[in-house]
């Protein structure tokens, strides 16, 4: 029991904005009221949120393990001693396990997903994630080049049984599609494609098929999360009439786009990109059926870590430094190039530009959301500094001062952009809009019955500093985080979804994954309980 | 007799289409198996040694721990190796109680992934899995590697085996001299292991078209490098295999891994490390994800610090700096190198390992367990990443090597009884 009294309270989901309220707290469960002996915090003055929800985030799977090695240097610099209630580990942009689970605690978020896991390596994944305490985590299944459900996609087979089937095997939350086709033709002598109508070689299908075919059967399974797409020509000059064709392609029909930011640039392949973020920004205000969270770029390291390979390859070719590939049979592939985004350099300077025109000309906080691409465009421990600058325009105007120019002048942000982010409207892109486009009822609000996560600032003008050292952080009831140390540990939750799928679909696939793959269907889905427990299942709608 | 489905965790194969009949809860035979899976499953099927012993004599599990527990809290710099051969949970568990007692945990195996490892850390990889290699190289080369003895099936399930080879695939062998796998190649190069870097480095010109010194390139057998390096130039998608295990010169397995990374500039090329042990992949997986290292990492400042070479198991036990080690599924004192096996004799120790071994047999404190993939169930990583679920075909009332680890961890950071 616990109520958080007279707390500044922020829970756009329920109308609430900036309310001085009590918030009680039972059995890990918001609840309307406590007796008055109920153990208290006192809020007076201090800011009440739920929980952060990350809505896209790179936390665990082969190729954050393939990242975490590849950068001992980061490590180096950034450790964490064991105490009595935490695992040590290091830090940089890419943490360690536990690690991760503290930063993320500590910054307020008590849920997160990660984006991009092969379902053949889910058990790797899983495995992660139980060492990756406090939040409760779901992970998006890949199935923008898998050849089993190319082929079902081609011969008109049942698409729909086999999406369920696939999210089952692998107890995954929500279904992925990155570069549908391009990351298939990389393995194709390093090729890719560059339009929603290119032909997958060999495979009879398009990107354009593969993406309605998906994006159909996610919403006839009725998954709380809609198809979460990461579009063709990531990073390419020009690249947003490819997002724009994919919103139209995809128009009726739910769907989140990753990272947008990285697929808003105006101008010609190879040329110098410009920004197009108003475009984009236009089509999302018109189409209340999709969604996308931002992939902000902020300056200083990063790790690029991405299924869309050839783009790794381009990236690899920039720096000249580290580049992992990794080919995983049947369904993706992976690419790892360690990068740093500087104030000074025209591309760089752009994309921040960017990031920030799709947040300060959206309409619809609730559909574009706030996320980094953890750690592809910025470690998630940057957020703090991202929503100062929308809140603060002084601030922003003063950084805007820094980076290259000629990329400022490629957007609109020098026409010295007056909004600024209330409270309120941060509250719905760094929980509420995330918790509701991810269809997790009980995430990013306060209402009764919602889970006890809730999130408590100091008020500080600084807001970065007021966002990076929460006064206190409550995860499922308990006190996890006060003063900016974490008291306990607790492990999180797996978020799943549970969908029904017709058993038949498993002799549909025999014959496919007898040829594509090198692991026997009998051991392909993940039963083992220590990998799937303790778990909540979040169910599908069912359209059917 | 019934007929149960299991994962061989004998090589870093991980084959999972392995059946098992088992009769009155005892092996009665294995199908699918190669000569060294036969080996591996014999070696935890056949007569255990009691549960836990200290000192050779048979004692309470309580006690071992206990016992184990005292020694790891009593020593300055305990040192946690092994670990290739068990599953990922019980790795988990090492590496949470190699922090908990400040020591030094290193996966330590007959064959060590430690150049390959640290020259991947150092530029990266580009690599593949199994199904890829199988599905869509056309051209592959084993690179002073021998899979037909070190990985029996990997050439028959990749279908590089001379039966299995499709007639547009080609099996290019290098190596010293002619080896099982070369039997099964359509080309031979013999290649002197002391040239390898040289070879190397002259494949890397050859590929980038920079001039080479003939005459001091003289002793390598150039022309047939000329033409390999102009076929892999010219494919859709090639492979070399190499051995992490027999890699141990940082600066040939950069010049490897530099070649991979030129060639893919311009075709599609691959790496496979060829691994020994059932799950050394596993090991370094999870200790990469605990601590951000994949190896030789140091808990003894409360945080990990990694340092390839100084905390090497092998290395660290032959200059004597460590004053206690807990040896997980790893016959030490047969394969380590004979200085470091000495410091061993001379330090107290705790083994865990489902076989009879000579280093559990001289161990202050040893447990025998239920065999990961045998007797209990888990996860190992294959060498190509790719995580495969363990089986446990055979009953066992023994408890499994994370059990224990895990109960020593309970006794020595909450005092626990077991």
């Amino acid at each position: 029991m616990l109520r958080i009294a007279q707390g500044r309270v922020y829970d756009p989901a329920n109308g609430i904005d900036g309310e001085v309220r009590d918030v009680c707290l039972d059995g890990g469960r918001v609840v309307e009221e406590l007796p008055s002996h109920a153990p208290r915090i006192d809020a007076r003055g201090m800011v009440v949120m739920p929980g952060g929800v990350d809505i896209h985030s790179h936390i665990a799977g082969p190729a954050v393990n393939a990242a975490r090695k590849l950068s001992p240097e980061e490590h180096r610099a950034d450790v964490l001693d064991r105490t009595a209630t935490t695992r040590s580990g290091t830090g940089g942009t890419v943490p360690s396990s536990f690690t991760t689970g503290y930063r993320y605690a500590l910054l307020g978020y008590t849920t997160v997903v990660e984006a991009a896991t092969p379902p053949l390596a889910a058990r790797h994944t899983l495995a992660e994630l139980r060492d990756t305490p406090i939040v409760d985590a779901a992970f998006l299944v890949l199935m923008g080049n898998n050849l089993s459900l190319f082929e079902l996609i081609r011969d008109g087979g049942p698409v729909t049984e086999a999406v369920a089937w696939l999210l089952d095997a692998a107890g995954g939350y929500g279904v992925k599609l990155v570069n549908p086709g391009g990351v298939e033709m990389w393995k194709h002598g390093n090729r890719n494609v560059t339009s929603l109508d290119d032909q997958v070689e060999g495979l009879g299908v398009t990107p354009r098929r593969v993406l309605e075919a998906v994006a159909t059967s996610v919403d006839e399974l009725g998954l709380p999360h809609p198809v979460h797409v990461h579009c063709n020509n990531l990073g390419v000059a020009g690249n947003w009439r490819t997002t724009l064709d994919t919103l139209d392609a995809l128009e009726g029909r739910r769907a989140h786009l990753a990272h947008v930011q990285f697929h808003a640039y105006g101008g010609t392949p190879g040329k110098r990109p410009r920004s197009s973020a108003p475009e984009l920004v236009e089509h999302l205000a018109a189409h209340p059926e999709h969604s996308a969270d931002v992939g902000q770029v902020m300056f200083g390291p990063a790790t690029t870590m991405t299924v869309d390979a050839p783009v790794s390859a381009l990236l690899r070719e920039v720096t000249g430094g580290k580049w992992v590939n990794a080919d995983l049979e049947a369904e993706t592939g992976c690419g790892i190039v360690p990068f740093t985004y500087r104030e000074r350099n025209y591309v760089h300077a752009l994309q921040w530009a960017i990031g920030l025109e799709l947040f300060l000309l959206s309409r619809d906080p609730w559909r574009v959301v706030l996320s980094t691409d953890h750690p592809n465009g910025g470690s998630f421990l940057s957020y703090p500094r991202l929503i100062r600058l929308l809140m603060d325009r002084e601030f922003r105007n003063e950084q805007i001062g820094r980076v290259n120019k000629k990329a400022i002048r490629r957007t609109v942000l020098g026409d010295d952009l007056e909004r600024e982010y209330t409270l309120g409207e941060i509250a719905i892109i760094t929980r509420a809009g995330p918790a509701r486009l991810l269809g997790l009822a009980d995430k990013g609000h306060l209402g009764v019955g919602a889970d006890a996560d809730v999130t408590i600032y100091s008020e500080h003008e600084d807001r970065e500093q007021m966002f990076a050292t929460p006064r206190f952080v409550i995860k499922g009831g308990r006190v996890i985080v006060e003063e900016g140390e974490l008291r306990e540990a607790p492990a999180g939750d797996l978020l799943r979804v549970a969908v029904d799928h017709d058993e038949a679909i498993e002799r549909t696939l025999a014959p496919l994954f007898e040829e594509h793959y090198s692991v026997q269907l009998a051991n392909y889905p993940v039963r083992e309980p220590w990998l799937l427990e303790p778990a909540r299942r979040v169910p599908a709608g069912g359209g059917r | 007799m019934a007929e149960r489905a299991a994962t061989c965790a004998g090589c870093g194969c991980g084959c999972d289409d392995i059946d098992v009949a088992v009769a009155a809860g005892a092996l009665e035979r294995a199908s699918g198996t190669c000569v060294l899976g036969d080996a591996w499953l014999a070696e935890r099927t056949g007569d255990a040694p009691p549960v836990a012993r200290v000192d050779g004599r048979e004692v309470d599990f309580a006690d071992a721990v206990e016992a184990s527990a005292a020694i790891l809290g009593d020593a300055r710099l305990p040192l946690v190796c092994g670990l290739g051969q068990t599953d990922c949970e019980s790795q988990r568990a090492a590496v949470a109680l190699a922090e908990a007692v400040g020591g030094v945990i290193d996966p330590t195996g007959p064959e060590v992934d430690g150049a390959a490892g640290a020259a991947s850390q150092a530029i990266g990889v580009s690599t593949a899995s199994f199904g890829e290699l199988r599905d869509r190289a056309e051209l592959v080369v084993t690179w002073l590697a021998d899979p037909v003895t070190s990985n029996p099936r990997l050439l028959p399930r990749l279908r590089l085996d001379r039966a299995g080879r499709a007639a547009e695939r080609t099996l290019v062998v290098i190596d010293a001299r002619r080896t099982a796998t070369a039997d099964e190649a359509d080309e031979f190069i013999e290649l002197p292991p002391q040239l390898e870097l040289q070879a190397l480095w002259a494949m890397r010109a050859l590929v980038r078209d920079v001039p080479l010194d003939r005459d001091l390139a003289a002793r390598l057998p150039l022309d047939a490098l000329e033409r390999l390096a102009g076929r892999l130039r010219t494919c859709n998608y090639a492979a070399l295999i190499y051995d992490a295990g027999l890699t141990t010169a940082y600066v040939n397995a950069l010049g490897l891994l530099a070649l991979v990374r030129d060639l893919a500039r311009v075709a599609h090329v691959v790496a496979l490390p060829l691994r020994h042990e059932g799950n050394a992949r596993g090991a370094e997986d999870v200790l990469a994800w605990q601590t951000g290292y994949p190896a030789a990492v140091s808990f003894a400042r409360g945080h990990p610090r990694a340092r390839p070479g100084e905390f090497t198991a092998a290395e660290l036990l032959a200059r004597g700096e460590t004053d206690a080690a807990l040896i997980v599924g790893f016959d030490a004192l047969r394969l380590l190198p004979p200085r470091a096996a000495d410091h061993l004799r001379r330090i107290p120790t705790i083994v865990i390992d489902p076989r009879d071994t000579e280093t559990g047999a001289g161990a202050r404190v040893a447990f025998a367990t239920a065999a990961a993939g045998v007797h209990r169930d888990g996860t190992a990583h294959r060498m190509d990443g790719v995580p495969v679920a363990l089986r446990a075909p055979l009953p066992s009332d023994r408890v499994g090597d994370g059990d224990v680890l895990a109960a020593i961890e309970a006794r020595v950071t909450r005092g626990e009884e077991p």
